[in-house]
């Protein structure tokens, strides 16, 4: 990782910032960190909060042309406001939307083309730099850096769904809290100093818990326990080498990585994200900062068409064929071989993880192998 | 049947951690916890009361003993629930809702879509009473116990229990179908669905019974799961000492006493404890979430079932999924779904059968094209000679590109495999054993119109125990 890509990804977010210049403040402090929390030179951390990283203004001056109102309601209301109860059929209406959203590829018009899709506008975005150069695509971070990859904000920046007083930055945060499937975690091991570590390794997991939560059940609190998913959940594992200077984690990027991002009673909501990195501020308590990568576009529209029925689409103001169009107009990387047209999107994701113990499957068999009955 | 469940572990360098899956391990049906026999004679107790003549108790295979008509038919309620934009279905000691007007258009009540659009059937002259009959009584009938009459509006009384007016389904053909069931539970956004009427099952205080994809399962009052351990002797616990660091003996009231299955036995700790069948009975000090399977996991220890569902043909296999447990698939591991449905009218009536309109299931498999929906959501094809010992399945001919019923001798017909009566189907883009991609692909999730994976066991989801 470049030098430039280092000092980039320590000036990031504003909150970033602050928590960066605070732990300098404290740089005594932290020359401590090991403590109780790193046993063996490894460190886990659960993530308790994640958001795609949209970039608001409070005079929302980067959607000029207002919010987006691209959902089956929307596209109702300017269709058939005019006509009255009997005159139209399930089949012309409900089934026609609701069977266009799963067959978009296939489809021979585009039934919201009478609606206007308003993308984010200029050139300030939340992000890392992931193919190391600056286009004119590229965002500038709030921090000044140059060469921010995320043309997903600029598909979402404008769905209100996304913003933070939006469904869905609400809720998949809630269901990644509460729905047991989306308990993501990393370990990094060979760590020797949690602030400046040339070499470390950092493995992906699933887990099997419920997280540790304060006595308001809202806030998290390190020092849980978390089991490592063996069974199931193989394919959330992958493993990658990185570094920690003045506290902050980068990683080299991740091939492709599946994360859990599923709703309560689906079975199978994640996200494929290709060239990976992680870019973390850590303390023995917390890991914050982002996560970036291209995202799988196809995947993407499944997952949101399967976890969100057209009813919540319209709390969001959206629909999953309106912003699949999007995403693949403006997808930025891995062309198909055979049409050319880019298969992933880049895009960031703002996250917070918390301290937790990591118990690996020997350890689980070791303390039930204790549990058998003996001596009958 | 077969079991892919058998991971090693390798421990990587730099003290960090590495799961590999490796190949799958086969194990014979006997050797699996979800099912029973088809000999096996095992079924539910139940508390038998005082029934009005012409009523009876049915065993079924998948709902435990159910009330039933002279004829064998399944009683059926329609108890009222919420949905987004509105209610529908029976109120407790009202009158039936299920009329014989002529269905035409939806209610609305299923957000997004507004009232007043003419459903696919509007022409066939459909009614409520005509899927759902109201289970009629004489003009002499005396109410009983729990059995109440109900007056439609032509006058006529209809049987109610609990409060409930009762139906049968036009799709029940003989004793013990339960065919006008179905695996969404009722509300939200599935649907109002009926619910069969049966006797209260005939366990002690404390314990419940809950209806589960492979069969009726034993929980606690508070839905942890209860088992049984193969190191027990009749009516004996074994389990001392370290034993009770992970298991924790069912206690048992001073006041009970044995009933039937029930048997109230002394563990070696002095306590009294629950035996059913002869196995003393368990909780899990491990289990994490209510609904939990995960103490059968431990070698020797089995949940409870007070009946098990039959095995299904031996096409079928048993997959880990990554969902975080198990689900039903294929002979080449491809995950099985199936489709529920339900309109929007008033009488919230089922489209997730042959005999229904197929509108709904086109639009989602195919944007309304059947060749689309054959590559999309394939239909799983049985032999023609093809048998289940499992009443729960059965083989179908079906008509491809209607999804109807074949007439006989039809050319391009299929022989497909159908649970309750329903095709069953693989998804398009699961590629892998246990993928469950096509889960919640339709309406709503699939709850409404779509498919579902055929879950066995759901960790992360407390095992909601799908039907």
């Amino acid at each position: 990782m470049s030098q430039v890509r280092t000092e980039t990804t320590a000036r990031r977010m504003g909150s970033l910032a602050l928590f960066i210049s605070t732990l300098a403040a404290t740089g005594a402090a932290t020359a401590e960190l090991p403590g109780p929390h790193l046993q063996d030179g490894r460190i886990g951390y659960v993530l308790t909060e994640r958001h795609w990283a949209i970039y608001e203004t409070e005079d929302r001056s980067e959607c000029p042309q207002g919010m987006n109102s691209r959902g089956s309601r929307d596209l109702f209301a300017k269709e058939y406001s005019d006509l009255s109860e009997g005159e139209l059929s399930v089949l012309e209406t409900r089934l026609k939307v609701e069977g266009y959203q799963y067959h978009t590829n296939t489809a021979t018009t585009d039934i919201y083309d009478s609606l206007p899709f308003y993308e984010a506008q200029g050139d300030v975005s939340h992000g890392l730099n992931l193919d190391g150069e600056v286009d004119a695509e590229d965002y500038t971070s709030p921090d000044g850096v140059e060469g921010v990859d995320n043309q997903l904000y600029r598909a979402l920046g404008c769905i209100a769904g996304y913003r933070k007083d939006g469904p869905y930055w609400f809720f998949e945060n809630d269901f990644m809290i509460n729905n047991g499937y989306n308990r993501w975690m990393i370990e990094i091991s060979g760590v020797d100093d949690l602030v400046n570590d040339d070499e470390v390794t950092v493995t992906t997991y699933r887990g099997l818990d419920n997280l540790f939560t304060d006595a308001t059940g809202e806030g998290f609190v390190a020092g849980g326990t978390q089991r490592v998913d063996a069974r199931w959940g193989q394919s959330f594992i992958e493993q990658v080498q990185g570094k920690i200077v003045a506290g902050v984690l980068t990683t080299e990027p991740i091939k492709q990585a599946k994360l859990p991002w599923s709703q309560p009673g689906v079975s199978d909501g994640y996200h494929i994200f290709k060239d990976l990195q992680f870019q973390f501020q850590l303390s023995p308590k917390v890991a914050q900062g982002l996560m970036a990568g291209y995202v799988d576009v196809e995947q993407f529209n499944h997952r949101f068409r399967t976890n969100w029925a057209m009813h919540h689409q319209n709390y969001g103001q959206s629909s999953s064929a309106s912003e699949y169009a999007a995403l693949r107009r403006l997808a930025d990387a891995y062309p198909d071989p055979q049409t050319g047209a880019n298969t992933a999107i880049s895009s960031a994701v703002e996250v917070t993880l918390t301290q937790v113990y990591i118990l690996h499957p020997e350890e689980q068999v070791s303390s039930s192998q204790a549990t058998e009955p003996t001596g009958f | 049947m077969y079991l892919n469940n058998f991971l090693t572990i390798s421990l990587l360098a730099g003290s960090a951690y590495m799961l590999t899956a490796t190949n799958a391990i086969a194990e014979a049906p006997s050797e699996l916890d979800f099912w029973q026999s088809a000999n096996s004679n095992e079924q539910e107790a139940y508390i038998e009361e005082e029934l009005p003549p012409g009523i009876q108790v049915v065993a079924t295979a998948l709902d435990g003993p159910v009330y039933a008509d002279a004829q064998g038919r399944t009683l059926y309620t329609w108890p009222l629930i919420a949905l987004r934009n509105g209610s529908t279905g029976d109120r407790k000691d009202g009158a039936s809702n299920c009329t014989d007007e002529v269905l035409r258009t939806e209610i609305g009540f299923m957000s997004p879509y507004p009232a007043g659009l003419v459903l696919p059937y509007a022409d066939e002259n459909v009614s409520c009473t005509q899927v759902w009959p109201p289970v009629l009584a004489s003009a002499d009938a005396v109410e009983v116990g729990k059995w109440s009459l109900s007056e439609r509006a032509d006058g006529s009384k209809q049987w109610a229990y609990d409060g409930f007016p009762l139906y049968t389904s036009n799709l029940d053909k003989k004793a013990g179908d339960v065919l006008g069931g179905t695996k969404i539970n009722s509300g939200g956004d599935g649907g109002v669905v009926r619910v069969p009427a049966g006797p209260l099952p005939d366990i002690p205080p404390g314990f419940q019974i809950l209806t589960s994809s492979t069969g009726r399962v034993l929980v606690n009052d508070d839905d942890y799961s209860i088992y049984y351990w193969d190191n027990d002797e009749v009516n004996t616990s074994n389990c001392v000492a370290q034993c009770l660091d992970k298991w924790t003996p069912v206690n048992a009231p001073q006041v009970a006493e044995n009933s039937g299955d029930w048997a109230i036995i002394k563990h070696p700790s002095g306590i009294n404890q629950w035996a059913f069948r002869g196995k003393p009975l368990y909780t899990h000090n491990n289990d994490t979430r209510p609904r939990s399977f995960d103490g059968s996991d431990v070698p020797g220890w089995h949940n409870v079932y007070t009946q098990r569902t039959v095995t299904p043909p031996d096409v079928f296999t048993v997959q880990d999924s990554a969902l975080g447990g198990q689900v039903l698939a294929d002979s080449r591991g491809r995950t099985i779904y199936y489709y529920s449905c339900h309109d929007d009218s008033v009488a919230q009536l089922a489209c997730d059968h042959p005999d229904a309109a197929q509108d709904y299931r086109l639009a989602i498999c195919g944007n309304g094209d059947p060749e689309v929906c054959l590559e999309t959501f394939p239909y799983v094809v049985a032999d023609a000679n093809a048998k289940s010992e499992s009443s729960l399945w059965s083989v179908m001919t079906i008509n491809p590109l209607t999804g109807r019923r074949a007439e006989a001798g039809e050319e391009d017909a299929l022989n497909v495999w159908a649970y309750r009566q329903r095709p069953v189907y693989t998804y398009g883009g699961d590629q892998e054993p246990g993928v469950t991609k096509g889960d919640s692909f339709g309406e709503f999730l699939g709850r409404r119109n779509g498919y579902k994976a055929f879950v066995l066991r759901d960790v992360f989801q407390n095992s909601q125990f799908r039907r």
